[in-house]
C-alpha cells in the first residue's frame, strides 16, 4: 500500500533520454595545436603512457592522447605550463574495433533488436562493476533498449570484460568465452580492460583482454560512466 | 593505559626489548624471535590489545611485524622480530593469525574442511557468478538442507598492487591507492593523504579537513544506499531496491558535479585538495541532500513495515560477539555483533574528533541488525555532512603541493572505510618512492565472517547474507 502512495506522490523517477549531454562528466582530452614546447612534463607524470608528443617539421609539437589508455586523472592538465591540454565533457568515446571485415558488420545486425550480455570481472577495482550495475537502476534502465544481463554464458550474445586479465582469472575467462554460442562479441569496459591501465605491470596480471580474445567494442574511461556504456552498447547495436 | 605506561609495564617484565616511539602514537618494540610468543601472549591476554595484522618487510633483513592497537587510548604497538627462516606460528594464541600466516609463510599448509556422511554433498559456485559481481569461489558442504561448512576461495583478482606501489612516485601514488577498491575510492585516497601528512608531520587547514569529511561521508552515503537496495533486491522487494538504486544514482551525480568524477577520484591529495569548492557547490550539496533525506527515511521505514521483508531478514545469518572478536571483524559488520569499535572514534582523523560522538551498535549480529545499522550510518552521514559544511565559510582553492619524502621513515594509519577498518603501513625509500606499502584491508578479516554467518542456514539465504556483508573482493585480493 505504501508503495502505491509513494509512487503516486513522486511519479516516475527516470529520464527519457539517458544520452543527454552532461557538462560535468569527464571526457576526451583535447590538445591545442602549435602551443606545446615539448617540455615532456605531461609524458613523465602520466602513469599509463597515454601521451605522445610528435614533432612535425619546423619545431612544431603535437600532443596525442590515446583515449583508450587514459585513466582521466587530469594530472597532465594541471601540470602543463602552457595549458595545452583541456578536458571536454564529451563522454561519447566508445569505439568499435572493426578488424576490417564485413562479416562483423553482419554480426552486429543480428544483435540490432536485443542484446543479452554476460558480465565477467577479471581483476578490475570494482568501480566498473558498480557502474555496470548502475545501468539497471531506474534512472538509466537499459532494458528499454533491449539490453539485458544473463545469468549464464550459454544464454549470452556478448561478454563484457572489466579489468586486466589476472593469472588466476585467465582460465575462467576463456572457459566463459568458449561456453557462449556463436556469433559472439566481446566488449571491454574501462581502460584497464583494453590496455591494462595502472595494473599493467602487476605481478599477478597475465595479459590484457585484447591479446586473449578478439575485442569488438572498447568503452574507455576509469570507470566509464553509465552514459558512456549505454552509448557504446547502442553504437554496437547500430541504433545511433 | 597510555603509551608510556605500556613501555614501563613491559620493562618490568625483564625481557631484552628495544623501544621506539614514532609519530606520537606508534610504539615499535623489537623482540628476539624466541620471545615473540610470550610478548604476543602478554599483549593479547594481559593488556587486551586488539590484534590487527602481521606482515613482513624485506629491506636489508627479513623482519616480521605483528601490529596491535589500543583502541581506548588510540595508539599502535608493533612487535618486530627478525627471522631468516620461517615466521613463528602464532595461530594457537591468536586465531586469526593463520590468515596472515598464509601471506608470509611459504610452507603454510591450507586444508579444506571436508564433510562426509549420509546426505552430505558439496555445491561449488564460481568464480564466474550469475549477475554483476566480482569473482570468487564458494564451496558449500551441505547435509540435507542446512549448510555445514563454507569454504571461500578468493584471490582470483590478485594483481600485486603492494609491489606495484613501490615503483610509483609519491606524487602520483594516490591514483594507485584509489584503485585498490573502487567502492572505497575516497577512503583509500584519504588513507594516503593522512599517511603522507603523518610522515611529514604536517597538517592541512580546517576548511580542507571539513571538505574531506564531506567527501568521505558522501561516499558512505552511496555505498550504504547500494547495500540497503541490494538487501531489498535479494529478498525480492523491488520497489525499495529500485528506489535506493535511484537515490544512489542521485548522489553519484552530485559527486560528479562537485568533483568531476562519479567516484570522486583524484580529489583528496596529500597536503591539500585537488578540487575547487565554492558557495555554489555548497548549496548544491545542501539542497540535494535535504531533498533526499526525508525520502530515504520514508523508503527505509517502508521496508521495516513489510512483514515479508522482516520474515527474511530477522534471525538470518547470525554471528555471535565471541566469533566476531575471534575473527577480528571490523566495521558495520562487527558493530552489528555488539563490538564497540569505530576507527572514527578510536583514531580520529580530519573532523571526526569534533563531530562524531558515540558509536552505533546492535546486539544480535544478524542480517536485520546489519540492515538497521547501515540505515543508522546513512542517517549519520547526512548529519555529518551538514555539520562539516558549517566549518566551510570561505571558498577552497585547489592546492596540490609537491611531496618530498626522506628515506627510512615509517608510519601506520587507519581509516574507517564503508567496509570497516583499513590499516596502511608505509616505509619510505629512495627517490621519493616507498620501499614497502602494506594494506590490511577490512574485507580481508571480514570475509571469514561470511562463512560463519551461513552455518545452519539454507543455500537460498546465502545471497542475502553475502549482500548484507557486501565485502569487496578487489581489496581482499589486492
Amino acid at each position: 500500500m505504501n508503495n502505491i502512495f509513494d509512487r503516486i506522490k513522486y511519479g516516475t523517477e527516470t529520464i527519457k533520454d539517458p544520452l543527454k549531454s552532461n557538462e560535468f562528466s569527464y571526457g576526451k582530452i583535447i590538445a591545442k595545436e602549435n602551443v606545446c614546447d615539448n617540455c615532456e612534463k605531461c609524458t613523465n607524470i602520466c602513469l599509463v603512457d597515454a601521451i605522445k608528443i610528435n614533432t612535425v617539421g619546423n619545431c612544431e609539437h603535437q600532443v596525442n592522447i590515446d583515449n583508450k589508455k587514459c585513466i582521466y586523472c587530469r594530472n597532465c592538465i594541471d601540470i602543463c605550463p602552457k595549458s595545452v591540454l583541456n578536458m571536454s565533457s564529451d563522454y561519447k568515446m566508445a569505439e568499435l574495433e572493426l578488424a576490417g571485415d564485413k562479416l562483423r558488420e553482419k554480426i552486429y545486425n543480428t544483435f540490432k533488436r536485443s542484446l543479452v550480455l554476460r558480465v565477467i570481472d577479471t581483476g578490475s577495482c570494482n568501480a566498473c562493476m558498480s557502474e555496470l550495475s548502475a545501468l539497471q537502476n531506474t534512472f538509466y534502465d537499459i532494458s528499454r533498449f533491449g539490453i539485458n544481463v544473463a545469468a549464464s554464458p550459454r544464454h549470452a550474445d556478448g561478454l563484457v570484460v572489466t579489468g586486466p586479465v589476472t593469472k588466476n582469472m585467465k582460465e575462467a575467462l576463456e572457459k566463459t568465452y568458449h561456453a557462449m554460442a556463436q556469433p559472439k562479441i566481446v566488449i571491454a569496459v574501462g581502460s584497464c580492460a583494453y590496455n591494462g591501465g595502472l595494473f599493467k605491470e602487476g605481478d599477478g596480471v597475465y595479459d590484457v583482454v585484447k591479446n586473449i580474445l578478439p575485442v569488438d567494442l572498447v568503452i574507455p574511461g576509469c570507470p566509464p560512466s553509465p552514459q558512456a556504456i549505454i552509448f557504446g552498447l547502442l553504437k554496437l547495436m547500430d541504433k545511433i | 593505559m597510555k603509551i608510556t605506561d605500556t613501555i614501563n609495564s613491559l620493562e618490568e617484565l625483564n625481557f631484552d626489548l628495544k623501544y621506539e616511539v614514532k609519530n606520537n602514537n606508534e610504539l615499535y618494540v623489537t623482540v628476539k624471535a624466541d620471545q615473540i610468543r610470550k610478548i604476543v601472549l602478554i599483549c593479547v591476554e594481559l593488556y587486551k590489545f586488539n590484534y590487527i595484522c602481521e606482515f613482513s618487510i624485506e629491506d636489508k633483513e627479513r623482519s616480521i611485524n605483528c601490529v596491535f592497537s589500543n583502541s581506548k587510548q588510540g595508539y599502535y604497538v608493533i612487535c618486530r622480530y627478525v627471522t631468516e627462516n620461517h615466521p613463528i606460528d602464532l595461530s594457537n594464541i591468536i586465531y586469526q593469525s593463520r590468515l596472515f600466516q598464509r601471506e608470509i609463510n611459504k610452507d603454510f599448509d591450507y586444508k579444506v574442511k571436508e564433510v562426509s556422511g549420509t546426505g552430505a554433498y558439496q555445491v561449488a559456485v564460481g568464480p564466474v557468478h550469475a549477475g554483476i559481481i566480482e569473482p570468487g569461489h564458494f564451496r558449500f558442504s551441505v547435509m540435507g538442507e542446512p549448510i555445514e561448512n563454507l569454504e571461500i576461495r578468493l584471490r582470483y583478482k590478485h594483481r600485486g598492487i603492494e609491489k606495484q606501489c613501490e615503483d610509483i612516485n609519491a606524487n602520483s601514488l594516490n591514483l594507485m591507492f584509489e584503485r585498490v577498491s573502487g567502492e572505497s575510492t575516497v577512503a583509500y585516497g584519504e588513507a594516503y593523504a593522512i599517511l603522507v601528512e603523518k610522515i611529514q608531520d604536517l597538517e592541512v587547514s580546517k576548511e580542507i579537513k571539513a571538505f574531506r569529511t564531506v567527501l568521505l561521508e558522501l561516499e558512505r552515503i552511496y555505498n550504504y544506499m547500494d547495500d540497503l537496495g541490494g538487501i531489498a533486491n535479494d529478498i525480492g522487494y523491488s520497489y525499495v531496491a529500485k528506489k535506493f538504486g535511484y537515490f544512489s544514482e542521485i548522489i553519484h551525480q552530485l559527486c560528479e558535479r562537485v568533483s568531476g568524477s562519479r567516484f570522486m577520484r583524484n580529489a583528496i591529495v596529500p597536503l591539500g585538495i585537488n578540487i575547487d569548492f565554492n558557495e555554489k557547490k555548497k548549496n548544491d550539496i545542501i539542497e540535494t541532500l535535504q531533498s533526499l533525506k526525508s525520502r530515504v527515511s520514508s523508503i527505509y521505514k517502508m521496508s521495516l513495515n513489510a512483514v515479508s521483508f522482516l520474515d527474511r531478514v530477522e534471525d538470518t545469518g547470525m554471528v555471535s560477539r565471541v566469533i566476531a572478536k575471534k575473527l577480528c571483524m571490523t566495521g558495520v559488520v562487527a558493530r552489528a555483533c555488539n563490538l564497540k569499535y569505530d576507527v572514527r572514534v578510536a583514531f580520529p582523523y580530519e573532523l571526526y574528533k569534533e563531530i562524531k560522538k558515540g558509536i552505533n551498535i546492535e546486539s544480535k549480529g544478524g542480517v536485520f541488525e546489519r540492515y538497521k545499522l547501515k540505515g543508522l550510518e546513512l542517517n549519520d552521514a547526512f548529519n555529518f555532512i551538514e555539520k562539516a559544511l558549517t566549518y566551510i565559510n570561505t571558498d577552497i582553492k585547489r592546492e596540490k603541493k609537491e611531496i618530498c619524502l626522506k628515506e627510512g621513515f615509517e608510519a601506520i594509519v587507519s581509516v574507517e572505510t564503508v567496509k570497516g577498518e583499513l590499516v596502511v603501513y608505509a616505509l619510505t625509500g629512495k627517490e621519493n618512492k616507498f620501499s614497502r606499502i602494506y594494506f590490511k584491508t577490512p574485507s580481508f578479516t571480514n570475509w571469514p565472517g561470511v562463512s560463519e554467518a551461513v552455518l545452519g542456514e539454507i543455500i537460498p539465504d546465502f545471497p542475502l547474507i553475502n549482500k548484507s556483508f557486501n565485502m569487496s573482493y578487489s581489496e581482499n585480493d589486492r
